[in-house]
């Protein structure tokens, strides 16, 4: 391994699979779920996600959920140097959703400021793999560090993640997204479309039916073909994943990926929602 | 000649005391408060303002009485809440300044001082009103006037304040209409006697033949839906100028107080839109701090329809557009509330609003652009009228015809706004989302009669769906059941049923139980609409 390569790093807010992630050569730094005074890493091995969002609804308090510490964040950068990286190029959650990038700076200032370049996503789930994905296929071929931070900018430019809201009550309980859940109400049952826009999570459209919100999701994907990548996300709800990319079948991608969000995520969007993250093929233009 | 005097570690005491009196009684307080706005939060903001002047003072070993009060007052400047707790910082202030500085207090300097606060308290308000407690203040302060210096001793002369303001907090509602119709003595008044007893050394919580009376307190406010915000804020700078800032911001709003000196000036105002004030204290170039931002309107309903329902958080912020909705039944209101309507005017069982009442709601917009959902076909002309009469502020009407297309206008509403609609494409919006849903309205008949081959009887259950009469029936599942008869269900998904008053959720379940077994493939939802004259409003789509 020659010494001046660059290495891509993200939060496993990212949504890369392990085994994606590790074929691309990219690091997962996670972040933790807090139950029941326990702060769990959101590794993939330390907590069954499954068995998680089973169990989430009837959890008497809801879990929070955590950045990872400076020093977290120090050990994990100090790990890739010692492997041989020159420089880190490291993508995170919103900074207006989480203190991640706060964290990862002081650990970044612990290693030298020079070793670390941070990136704000302003992007979740998918939205921040897409950019790791793209980061790390061009750094993996040799590329300078501006070629790989503008080919993340067009990439997030060329982004969208959509999802359904099964129910608010999570959204409500989160407290990080006030103007979304007052703009949607709470009186009547609505199933909102979100998305996140800069960094945000944001309302598009107030539907009052499953399906109407399923055609929506589906026409809104639509409008972002061609279609070079694709991810199907839910959370607890991989048959209606499944059943949605059936009615998309013609505007998929044949490698398209369909995803359990992470818990960080999950708790803040709650069981039965499904999502799309897209990336148009018109972001190598 | 001086013959009584205290020093600044017995005024802490005493401040000590007036707090916890105070403290004792602010429930009591809270639920005075009818004016200027009924939001029931006078007497917390009055102990939230003297709990941080007496953190001022509160490790100070001093015993110099000037310093005290000067820290006091300090305090309560730096910690005023609400109209009242800002007067009340400011009667301190003139209190303190009164004082010239001096180590102990003697009689004398008292009724000097308490003149001196009187006069500060006042000069704080643009338009002092009579039957406040600046009124209070001033009438307990003028009977210390007639006394001789020396003559008694400084228990005797608070003896003497308390009872006159006693007396006078008894006569506000003499004074002020709206605290006559409510039944009350002015809150803030209240809040100032319980102080000054406090300092008497009262303990107890005040007893008094004085109870509001909760539908009084209601009445108090209606009649107007919006009070704007509540817009409070510190200035910091240099060469601040109290006068200027107090003129420049009755342009932008009303209730305005503008307290401090050069340096820090606190600022109070109600305002239809809470940016203006900011706005000008930032172009000012001072810094602001300690922002506090309270829409009124919905502090107002909270207390009308409780908690419970009206979890959405207030961010009207968001919209650029000011709605106003025309509803009846406390439900169907807390739903376009919820909705982020910005008024919701009383129309129905009976009640048809003016273009006057429109006009009204159009005045107290936040938003330059206008919508009126009438949600009643009789009620569209006078909107129209109202909309027209308001020139050259943008106010257009949707002419939804029930409560129902209103509702899903506002859903209609929210989409155009994220997606960054103009005003015109978001009222096309809004009004083809009125021909999305079907509505039908369960309701009574009050005679007989025949319509086609419908044989109506008196207090038959008829059903009317998107304004035209379809079934009659003694059983109210038949009746609907026959309306959605008349619609192609087989293209709808959902049905939401509001219930109306003195419909139980029970009758609603079982209703929908029955239409479930014979309409496949529609899902129902039931909400409290709380509507008189119709059990039933179901909007279908």
């Amino acid at each position: 391994m020659t010494s001046d390569r660059i290495r891509i790093a993200a939060d496993s807010v990212c949504d890369l699979p392990a085994d994606l992630a590790k074929a691309l050569n990219v690091q997962i730094i996670p972040t933790y779920v807090n139950i029941d005074g326990k702060s769990i890493p959101d590794d993939g091995k330390s907590l069954n996600r499954e068995r998680f969002f089973r169990e989430l609804p009837s959890m008497r308090s809801l879990p929070t959920t955590a950045a990872p510490s400076p020093g977290d964040a120090e050990a994990f950068y100090r790990e890739i140097l010692d492997d041989g990286a020159a420089h880190i190029v490291s993508i995170h959650v919103p900074e207006k959703l989480s203190g991640a990038l706060n964290a990862m700076r002081l650990g970044a200032e612990a290693v030298g400021e020079d070793k670390v370049t941070l990136v704000d996503s302003l992007q979740l789930t998918f939205g921040i793999g897409f950019q790791a994905w793209a980061a790390a296929e061009l750094a993996a071929k040799g590329a300078p560090l501006e070629a790989i931070l503008d080919a993340i900018e067009r990439v997030r430019l060329h982004t969208r993640v959509y999802a359904i809201i099964d129910t608010m009550v999570y959204l409500r309980r989160s407290g990080r997204v006030n103007a979304l859940v007052a703009s949607v109400g709470s009186l009547l049952k609505i199933k909102p479309i979100v998305s996140v826009s800069d960094g945000e999570v944001v309302s598009i459209a107030r539907l009052r039916t499953w399906s109407r919100a399923e055609r929506r999701l589906a026409s809104l994907t639509n409008d972002q073909t061609p279609l070079e990548r694709l991810a199907v996300l839910h959370i607890a709800n991989r048959r209606g994943a499944e059943s949605f990319l059936e009615r998309i079948r013609d505007l998929a991608p044949s490698d398209t990926l369909v995803v359990e969000t992470t818990p960080t995520l999950g708790t803040h969007i709650g069981p039965g929602s499904i999502g799309v993250a897209t990336l148009n093929a018109n972001w190598r233009r | 000649m001086t013959t009584h005097s205290i020093g600044g570690r017995a005024l802490k005491r005493l401040f000590r005391a007036g707090l916890n009196n105070l403290s004792r009684n602010v429930d009591l307080i809270n639920r005075l408060n009818v004016f200027p706005v009924p939001d029931g939060d006078t007497g917390i903001n009055m102990f939230h303002t003297l709990q941080r002047a007496y953190r001022e003072i509160e490790d100070t070993e001093s015993d110099d009485f000037s310093q005290i009060a000067g820290g006091f007052a300090h305090g309560a400047l730096m910690g005023a809440r609400g109209n009242s707790g800002t007067i009340l910082s400011q009667l301190l202030q003139g209190f303190a300044d009164g004082l010239d500085n001096a180590p102990l207090l003697s009689d004398e300097l008292f009724a000097r001082a308490c003149q001196a606060a009187v006069q500060r308290g006042y000069a704080s308000v643009s338009e002092p009103k009579e039957g406040t407690i600046l009124t209070v203040a001033r009438e307990a302060t003028e009977t210390l006037q007639g006394q001789e210096s020396g003559s008694s001793s400084l228990m005797e002369m608070l003896e003497t304040l308390i009872a006159a303001a006693d007396a006078s907090l008894n006569n506000t509602p003499r004074l002020l209409p709206m605290l006559q119709d409510a039944g009350v003595v002015d809150a803030g008044g209240m809040g100032l006697v319980c102080f000054l007893r406090g300092l008497r050394g009262d303990r107890s919580p005040l007893q008094t033949s004085i109870a509001p009376n909760a539908g009084k307190l209601a009445a108090a406010g209606a009649g107007t839906e919006s009070f704007g915000y509540d817009v409070q804020f510190l200035m910091i700078g240099q060469d601040l100028d109290l006068t200027q800032t107090r003129r420049d911001l009755e342009q932008l709003g009303w209730s305005v107080i503008v307290v401090g000196d050069e340096k820090t000036m606190k600022v109070h105002i109600h305002a239809d839109n809470p940016a203006g004030p900011l706005d000008y204290a930032i172009r000012s170039g001072a810094a602001l701090d300690d922002v506090v931002v309270e829409n009124m309107t919905l502090q107002y309903q909270q207390s009308l329809v409780g908690a419970s329902s009206m979890r959405g958080q207030p961010d009207a912020a968001t919209l650029n557009a000011w709605v106003i909705a025309v509803a009846e039944g406390d439900g169907l209101r807390a739903v376009f509330h919820d909705l982020k309507c910005g008024a919701v005017i009383r129309g129905g069982a009976g009640y048809n609003p003016s273009a006057e009442d429109f006009i009204a709601a159009i005045q107290q917009a936040t938003a330059d652009h206008v919508i009126i959902l009438p949600n009643n076909p009789n009620f569209i002309l006078a909107a129209r009228q109202a909309a027209d009469l308001v020139e050259p502020m943008l106010a257009r009407v949707v002419p939804t015809e029930t409560v129902l297309q209103g509702i899903n206008a506002m859903l209609a509403l929210g989409d155009a706004i994220d997606a960054g609609a103009d005003f015109e494409s978001t009222i096309a919006q809004m009004s083809a989302a009125c021909e999305e849903i079907h509505s039908i309205e369960i309701a009574r008949a009050s005679r007989g009669t025949r319509i086609g081959d419908l044989e109506i009887s008196e207090n038959d259950i008829i059903a009317i769906v998107d304004g035209a009469i379809r079934s009659a029936s003694s059983d109210v599942a038949r009746a609907t059941l026959d309306a959605f008869a008349t619609l192609d269900v087989s293209s709808l998904e959902l049905a939401t049923v509001y219930y109306g008053a003195g419909i139980s959720e029970l009758e609603t379940n079982q209703l929908i139980r029955r239409l479930t077994k014979s309409i496949k493939g529609l899902e129902f939802e039931a909400i409290y609409g709380g509507q008189s004259l119709y059990p039933f409003l179901i909007s279908v789509e």
